[in-house]
Parts: structure tokens; sequence; C-alpha cells
């Protein structure tokens, strides 16, 4: 697998330069200065910190000082976005399908370990969780709301809450929103100036080494 | 921008100004017509309201509700629903293939499927006028199909990372390539009542919406020009009712603006909602369905994604995101299934492609995040392919409400063995291509891009919604020309064809009333 990723603040300083447009730069930077709720308003405190436990399983991050708040984004977002446009058929609306599922988490994680999932180690959450995506987690709740399609619609709307964050697009290489002047070399191997150079191209060359 | 009071009996109002609603809106306002479009969303100013920004952005797609169901439920949103003055072309990527002459016969030439009430040379000479209008960007001398009479008026935009990967293996498997036909333009280019487009800058965030204007979707091409021909567009108009006077025709459109509920009286309508909005508003208000066809036959394309990580940086972000194109295999010899498919390179937005690793890959955890660190050097190839109509693919009202009180649709979509043996084939073919290019890590992510049939065009009132002139043979003065017509899917992108029916379908109506 190829590591691309850029130095800590390498985008958030490009934001500040002329290589962004108003508009992009406006919305990027109140992104990087939103800050959720002190307190949940969709979840309450119990589902929230399981949440904000299963988010840190689904998605670890990279810089402990720099730690997107996904669940306080996803408990912000499940009260003011209107929504993505769909849902399977076999899921209930989102807002009864996000506090029932977690719900469910919870159970499994009693019926295969005996204690709530925030209490279990890694390798029990990762169990857990491993189980819910397939389908196969025990539980009564898995009765009503299909573990599967629930896992793949909580996972996604973390995975579009992370990947939309500047920090995280200097995680994996991006600067895609600098691009006022648009892009010229676009070819194979082809840089604009304005593009970073990854770190781990700048101290030693690992091509070839998936 | 001229404006026409309710209560004037106007000669028409267009609903939805996408690809279906706004050429046919110029065509008719050109003509002298006194003519009003309603569309739901909003009219933007892209320099001003658009960022390079995914999640953002995701205010051009059309976000309320539907329910996806069948064995392959069907995403909505992003990628096949669009909203604000401009439709679903505000977030298309301008991939703009014609079909070629057979797709319009798929049941003479298989015996599956259907035929179209119309042929190619019915649309041929609208794929010209469209193609230079729009300023499509492509090859001097296009290598498949039916002979052009005239080429492409700008030459192809740059092949990105993407494109010259698929070039390379296409060219070590003996496969034909060619920079595609897209609608953006890679000069300066006059439009007729907007003034110069500038080139394409390759933001390569085509679905993300274009901040130049250089791709040419409907809110810098036939909007502008319809306005300056007379027509009035009304933005956040959202249409609930056809009024129905007492002899069965249309005499009026009923919707809410700013929560206050409007009547535009009008003499004819036509709908052009796409295939999920415009027989939903049909079915909400029983109206047109004698045949029974209204919902059904609901179609996507086939359009699996093969996805590879290379040792170059690709830079997915950069450059028109399908740059390359192949239709080698629009009759693949020996085939085990009706119809073809179109090859394309593409691009893809970051969170777009983490997304897809998380759904179609079942990715999380170090898994995911690692794998994202080689989005730089990650490329990919889609097909487009044909998609035959099905019985037990339609859409109906659910019993569930939406904000309006109006009933959410449901969509019933499994693929069929057709599909599944046209998908197979080119998954096959797409990872000997990536081989062949030097990809690690190969993955195939299954989709069904677009959103086609529903309200059927047909050569009778018994098995179809509308006749090959876009009228319903129910009600005389009731048009439909969008996506929701299409008798089948076809082997191309669809937008194209949808606003030579729109160009078509106004030239057929005016005709009719001189």
């Amino acid at each position: 697998m190829r590591d691309d990723h850029y130095a800590p603040g390498t985008v958030t300083a490009l934001l500040e330069t002329d290589h962004v447009t108003a508009p992009t730069r406006q919305i990027l930077l109140e992104r990087l200065a939103q800050n959720p709720a002190a307190a949940p308003r969709f979840f309450d405190g119990t589902a929230f910190e399981l949440l904000r436990m299963v988010s840190a399983r689904l998605i670890p991050q990279p810089h402990p000082a720099r730690c997107i708040d996904l669940a306080g984004l996803l408990d912000t977002q499940l009260l003011e976005s209107p929504g993505k446009g769909w849902r399977y058929d076999s899921l209930p609306p989102d807002d009864q399908a996000f506090r029932v599922g977690l719900q469910g988490i919870h159970e499994t994680s009693v019926e295969m370990f005996a204690q709530p999932f925030t209490a279990l180690n890694e390798r029990e959450q990762i169990a857990v969780l491993t189980a819910v995506q397939k389908g196969i987690a025990p539980g009564a709740i898995w009765q009503q709301l299909p573990a599967n399609r629930f896992f793949e619609e909580l996972l996604a709307a973390l995975v579009v809450i992370y990947y939309a964050h500047p920090w995280s697009q200097e995680d994996i290489g991006v600067v895609a929103m600098a691009d006022k002047q648009g892009w010229h070399s676009i070819g194979l191997d082809e840089l604009e100036t304005i593009e970073p150079v990854a770190l781990n191209k700048r101290t030693h060359d690992t091509a070839g080494k998936f | 921008m001229r404006r026409y009071a309710l209560e004037e009996d106007i000669d028409a109002v267009v609903i939805g100004t996408g690809a279906g609603g706004a050429p046919l809106l110029a065509r008719l306002a050109r003509a002298g017509l006194k003519i009003v479009a309603l569309e739901a969303g909003k009219h933007w100013a892209p320099a001003r309201d658009f960022a390079t920004d995914e999640y953002s952005q995701s205010k051009l797609f059309w976000t309320e509700e539907r329910l996806s169901a069948g064995l392959d439920p069907v995403p909505f949103g992003s990628n096949n629903s669009g909203t604000g003055v401009g439709g679903s072309t505000l977030h298309y990527t301008a991939y703009v293939p014609r079909p070629q002459p057979d797709d319009f016969q798929l049941y003479t030439e298989f015996g599956k499927g259907v035929n179209w009430p119309i042929g190619y040379q019915d649309l041929q000479p609208y794929y010209e006028e469209l193609e230079q209008f729009l300023g499509v960007s492509g090859p001097a001398r296009y290598p498949w199909g039916a002979p052009r009479r005239l080429a492409y008026p700008l030459a192809p935009l740059p092949l990105n990372g993407a494109a010259q990967l698929m070039q390379r293996g296409c060219d070590l498997l003996g496969i034909r390539s060619a920079p595609a036909p897209n609608a953006a333009v890679s000069a300066p280019y006059f439009q007729e009542g907007l003034g110069w487009r500038a080139a394409c800058t390759n933001r390569g965030f085509c679905q993300a919406g274009c901040t130049t204007g250089a791709k040419a979707s409907m809110d810098v091409t036939y909007i502008p020009l319809a306005i300056r021909y007379g027509a009035e567009v009304r933005a956040e108009s959202f249409v609930t009712q056809l009024a129905i006077d007492q002899s069965g025709r249309v005499s009026g459109v009923i919707y809410e603006h700013d929560g206050v509920e409007h009547r535009q009286k009008c003499r004819n309508v036509f709908l052009c909602a796409g295939a999920i909005e415009t027989p939903r508003l049909l079915l909400i208000n029983q109206l047109a369905n004698s045949s029974g066809q209204v919902g059904q036959n609901f179609m996507v394309h086939t359009g699996m994604q093969v996805w590879g990580q290379f040792e170059e940086e690709v830079r997915p972000y950069k450059g028109i995101p399908g740059a390359l194109i192949s239709e080698d295999t629009h009759r693949p010899v020996a085939a085990d299934f009706a119809g073809g498919y179109l090859l394309q390179s593409i691009g893809i937005m970051p969170v777009t492609y983490a997304t897809q690793l998380a759904r179609g890959r079942g990715w999380w955890g170090e898994t995911l995040t690692q794998c994202m660190r080689g989005y730089n050097h990650t490329a990919g190839i889609n097909i487009l392919g044909d998609c035959l109509p099905y019985a037990e693919n339609f859409l109906e009202l659910s019993g569930e409400k939406d904000g309006r009180g109006l009933p959410k649709p449901r969509i019933h979509f499994s693929f069929g063995e057709n599909e599944r043996r046209l998908t197979a084939h080119a998954e096959k073919i797409m990872r000997e291509i990536w081989q062949l290019a030097g990809a690690q890590d190969i993955w195939s992510y299954n989709r069904g891009p677009h959103t086609i049939g529903t309200c059927r065009m047909g050569a009778h009132a018994r098995d179809a919604v509308v006749n090959s002139e876009g009228q319903s043979f129910d009600i005389p003065n009731l048009y439909i020309a969008d996506n929701s017509i299409f008798p089948s899917a076809l082997s191309a992108n669809p937008a194209l064809t949808i606003m030579a029916l729109s160009l078509r379908i106004a030239d057929r109506f005016l005709a009719s009333i001189i």
C-alpha cells in the first residue's frame, strides 16, 4: 500500500493562500473551527459515549492532538442535515436507525462478552463490530433492524464526516481544494509546484514497496 | 427576466430545468411562446456559491428521502439526482457519447428488452446540434458508431493519470481507445445568450459543481438562452399538483414557493422532473396512467467500476474524470448477453472514494485509513452498459410521508441475469486492463448509475405512458421529456439523449400547434 500523507499543517497553510477560492476557504475554515456542542443533543449521554468509542474503532485517527470529533459532528448532522436522499427500505428513518442501532451494539457486547461495549478491550470491540457488520451479531434488536445495513450506514456517515475535514486530507495527501488557478500538470507523476510532495517521498523513496 | 402573472393563460409550464426541461424551454421561448419553468431547487451563482468541497456541495443533490428496495437497492441523491436550476447537469461529469443505432433496436437484434418507437436517425440531427451548442470536446474522428457528418467543435480535453493508465492497458490488450467526448470546453467558447465560457481548468470536481462555467450544465447554456428569449424561470418552486379541467386537460400547475401555494394557469405542461419525481407526481395525482405503466420498468445502467493502485502518482482529483473512452465492447464477440457497454477511465474525489471503500469493500479501521493514504495513486475504469426493463423493477408510492405530507417513493431494483452476465464480462476485461497497466490491489465496485424508465414511451396507449413525441396518451396537453420516457437504458450515458429528446419533443410540439 502507498502512503502519501503530508505533514500536519500542509493543507491548513494552503487555505490562507491565493490558490484557494473565497467560497472554498470560507467553507473549510468554518469546518476547522467547528466545535460541536459540549453535550450531545441528538443522542443521550450513554449512547453518545458508545458512539465515541465505536467511531474511534471504525476510523482511528493519526494525531491525538488533532482528533476530529466524529461523534459530535454526527450528532449535529443528525439534527440539522436535510438527509442524503435515500435509505435502505429495510431500515427505519435515520433518527430511529442510529439510536436503535447503537443500542443493538450495546446488546451484542453484553451477549458476547457480558459487558458494555465501552468496557471492552480493543480485540473484543473489533469482534463485536465485525459481527454486526457481517449481520451475525447476537441480540434481539437485530431481529428488527438489519445489522449489516445499519453498520454500513453508520460507517458511511462517519467516513464522509472524516474525509471532508482538512486534517484528514493532510493524512492522505490531498490538496484538491487549492484549485483556484486550475491544474495544468495532470498526467502521471506530474505535480504542480503547489502540490506538496508526500512526506515519505521527501525522506526516502518507497516506490515499488506496496 | 420577463415575468408572467399567475392568472395569465401562458402557453406552457415546464417542470424541472435539467437536461430534460432546459433545452425545450429555450426552444419554445425562441418560438415566441409564453413559458414558465418551475424548478424545485435554487438558482446558484457557481463562482460565488460553489466550493471545492464534496460535503458542502451535496446541496446540489436531491436530498428528499427515497426508499430503496430490491436485491440491489439503488442509492439516490449523489451522482444520480440533482436539484437547482440546471438539475442533475449541475453535478454530471459531462460525459456525452452518443448511443449507437443498434441500441434503439435491442429487441430486433436480441429478442430481449424492447425497441424504441424512434430510432437513431430521429435523434441524429439533435445530437449534432447539441454537440455544437454545448461545446463538446472530443476526438477529430470518432472511431465507433454511425459515421459523423460534423466533427466535435473542440479538441479533446487533456488525458489525466487515469486515462493514461487505461490507454496503456488497452494498448497492451489490443483494445482501441480514444479521448472521450466531454461537454466541457477545451478552449474558450462563445455561448449564445451568455457570452464567453472560459476553457476547462481541469479541476476534476465536476460532480461537486463546476465553478468556472466550462462544463455545459444547463445553467450556463440553455437556461440563459431561454431567459433571453423571454422564458421565466421560477426557482425554489416545488410542484405538488396538476389541475385538470372538465375536459380532462391540464389547466394549471400548483406549486409551493416559500411555504405559500401558487397556481399557474397554462395551456400545456412539460413534465421534466426525472425518472423518480415525474412518475411520483403522476401517481400522487393519479394522472396519465390508463396503461398502468407509470412507475414501471425502472432501470439504471450497468456501471461497475474497477479500481487499482499504481506506482505512479495519479492524483485522481485532477482533470475531467472520464477522459478516455473505448466502445470496442459495444457488441462483444460471442457474448452471452444482450446489448453491450462502453469503457471509460475515471478519476474520483476523495470523500466519494472513501465512501465506496466503506460501502463496497466494507473496510474500516486501519485497513481503511491506510488504503486512503494511497488515494493519490488510485485510478479507475468503469463501464456504462445497457440495462433491460423488468416488471419487478418499479417505483411505487410508500405509506411514509415527506415533510409536505406527500408519500415518499419506494423504488424496487434488482439486476437481472442479462446485467449480471454483462457485468461479469466487463469485470474480466477491466481487471485485465488494470493488470497490464501495472495496478496493485485491484478491486471492483458494482453500482447502477442514473435513473431511467418509469414513464415509457411507446407506440400504443395500452402499454406506454407517452407516444414517440412525448405526449401523454391520456392527457393530450401533457408532455414528458426526461429520462423517464426511455424504453430501455441504451449503452451510453443518458444526458445527451435526454437533451436530444427534449429538443425533438419541442420541435414536434411546435409543428403541431402551427
